[in-house]
C-alpha cells in the first residue's frame, strides 16, 4: 500500500497529537520540526495558514471542542506559561522547566481564596488535561512543567497577547522566572 | 502560507482560496458536523471538490453526515496504517469504556430496531451506573477514561430526562466524533463488534468469508472488543 508521506505524518498528528520523533528521521512537508533544547529529538508539528486555524471557528459562529473545567484550564496554561517562559520577549518554545509547586503558586495567587485540597485537585486536573492535549509536558514523577509542543501553533498576534496576560500574573514564588 | 496547502490550492483564485480554508478550518476543528449551507465549499459541488482535495493530501476525507451536514474523517487507507502503527491517542482502557457505550447506545437499540440507518451516534443514553454494573474493568478507571473520552469528544454526557436522571446518574451518549466515521469505517466497526459479541453466529461466519483472505481476524482481537473494534475508530 502506498500512502503519500505527508498525508500519513499529518494523520499521525490527527489520531495522536505532537510525535516526538529522532533528530534526523522525518522532514514531512508542511511540518514545523521543533528540536528539543537538547537536540536529543524533534516534536513535529503541523503548520496551518492564518485563515484555516481554529480561530476561523469564532468568526463561523461554530462550536469547538469543549474542555471540562474551561476556567481552571485556562488559568493553569496561564500559571505554566508565567513560570516556564523566562524570557517572553523571545520565542515560547522551549522555555524552560519549572517545579509544579510554582506553577500552583502563581495559580493560586489568581484564583483567589479557595481551600487547598480543592485547589490543589483543580490543578492536578487541568495540568493533566493540558498535558493530554501536548499544550504542557507534565512529569508526575518529579513534578516538573514544561511547555508543551503545541504552544508554537501560537500566531504572533497571540503570542503579543500572551506577553501582556505573562506581565500582568505575578511572579513565581521562590524568586524563579 | 505551508507548502502542503499552497500545492493544494495553487489553481484557485483568492476567493475560492479563502473559502475552502475556511471550510477546512470548520470542518478540521469543529466539534459538530457543519451545515452545508453555511459554507459555499461545502455548498458548491466545484470549491467542494478543492477542499476533498486538500483534505486527501493530508490524510483526510469529507464525510456527508444525514443529507445536509458534512465533517472530516480519516481517509480509509490511512487508517489501516495507523491502526496497524497502532497510532492512537487512546488507551486500551478508554477504548474498551468507549465500546461499552456503543454497545449500550446503538448496538442494543438498533438490535431492537429502535435506532435506524449506519450512524454510530444514538439518543439511547448509556448511564454510568450500568457501566459499572456489569463492566470486567476496573471500576475506578471507568470515569477518568470517560473524561478523557469526552476531551477527545467520542462521547458525551447525556442531557437530563425528566425523572430518570436523577435516579441513575450520569449518562453519556456517543460524541460528536463519531460522525467522522467514513461509511466504510462504520461497517467495519459494526462487523468488529459482531465478531466480538457472537463469534459463533452465521452473520460473523459470513462477514470472516467476506473478508480478503490475506488479512483474517486473528481469534484473539476477536475476543476482545477493547483491542479489536476502535482500534481504528480514534478521530479527535
Amino acid at each position: 500500500m502506498s500512502i503519500d508521506d505527508t498525508a500519513l505524518w499529518w494523520a499521525r498528528h490527527r489520531a495522536a497529537g505532537p510525535e516526538r520523533v529522532p533528530p534526523a528521521s522525518a522532514h514531512p512537508t508542511g511540518m514545523i520540526r521543533l528540536v528539543e533544547p537538547d537536540a536529543s529529538a524533534v516534536w513535529l508539528l503541523p503548520e496551518l495558514p492564518d485563515n484555516a486555524r481554529p480561530d476561523v471557528l469564532d468568526e463561523l459562529g461554530l462550536p469547538g471542542i469543549a474542555v471540562d473545567q474551561p476556567n481552571d484550564t485556562a488559568r493553569v496554561l496561564a500559571a505554566c506559561l508565567r513560570c516556564c517562559w523566562n524570557e517572553p520577549t523571545g520565542p515560547v518554545w522551549p522555555a524552560v522547566p519549572a517545579p509544579f509547586d510554582h506553577v500552583i503558586g502563581v495559580f493560586r495567587a489568581i484564583t483567589g481564596s479557595r481551600d487547598e485540597r480543592a485547589l490543589h485537585a483543580a490543578a492536578m486536573g487541568a495540568v493533566r488535561r493540558l498535558a493530554g492535549a501536548g499544550w504542557v509536558l507534565f512529569d508526575e514523577d518529579t513534578r516538573v512543567v514544561r511547555l508543551g509542543p503545541r504552544v508554537a501553533s501560537w500566531s504572533a498576534a497571540e503570542l503579543s497577547t500572551l506577553r501582556e496576560l505573562w506581565r500582568s500574573l505575578p511572579a513565581p514564588p521562590a524568586g524563579g522566572a | 502560507m505551508s507548502a502542503v496547502f499552497d500545492s493544494a490550492l495553487a489553481e484557485l483564485n483568492e476567493r475560492h482560496r479563502d473559502e475552502v480554508l475556511a471550510a477546512f478550518a470548520a470542518l478540521e476543528h469543529g466539534r459538530e458536523p457543519v451545515p452545508e449551507a453555511q459554507l459555499l465549499a461545502l455548498r458548491d459541488a466545484t470549491v467542494r471538490r478543492d477542499l476533498q482535495r486538500l483534505l486527501y493530501r493530508l490524510g483526510r476525507t469529507l464525510v456527508r453526515v444525514g443529507s445536509t451536514h458534512w465533517t472530516s474523517g480519516f481517509r480509509d487507507d490511512v487508517v489501516a496504517r495507523l491502526a496497524a502503527e497502532g497510532a492512537t491517542a487512546q488507551s486500551r482502557i478508554d477504548r474498551a469504556v468507549l465500546v461499552l457505550v456503543l454497545v449500550h447506545s446503538v448496538a442494543i437499540p438498533r438490535s431492537q430496531g429502535l435506532v435506524s440507518g449506519d450512524s454510530w451516534t444514538s439518543a439511547h443514553p448509556t448511564s454510568v451506573d450500568e457501566l459499572t454494573r456489569y463492566t470486567q474493568l476496573p471500576r475506578g478507571e471507568i470515569r477518568p477514561a470517560l473524561q478523557r473520552l469526552r476531551a477527545a469528544g467520542l462521547v458525551q454526557i447525556a442531557p437530563p430526562r425528566g425523572r430518570s436522571a436523577v435516579t441513575d446518574g450520569p449518562a453519556y451518549l456517543p460524541g460528536p466524533a463519531l460522525h467522522r466515521l467514513t461509511k466504510a469505517a462504520r461497517e467495519r466497526l459494526e462487523h468488529e463488534l459482531i465478531l466480538a459479541a457472537a463469534p459463533d453466529s452465521p452473520l460473523a461466519a459470513a462477514i470472516r468469508a467476506r473478508r480478503p483472505a490475506a488479512a483474517p481476524a486473528p481469534v484473539a482481537a476477536a475476543a476482545d472488543p477493547a483491542t479489536s473494534t476502535t482500534e481504528r475508530n480514534e478521530d479527535t
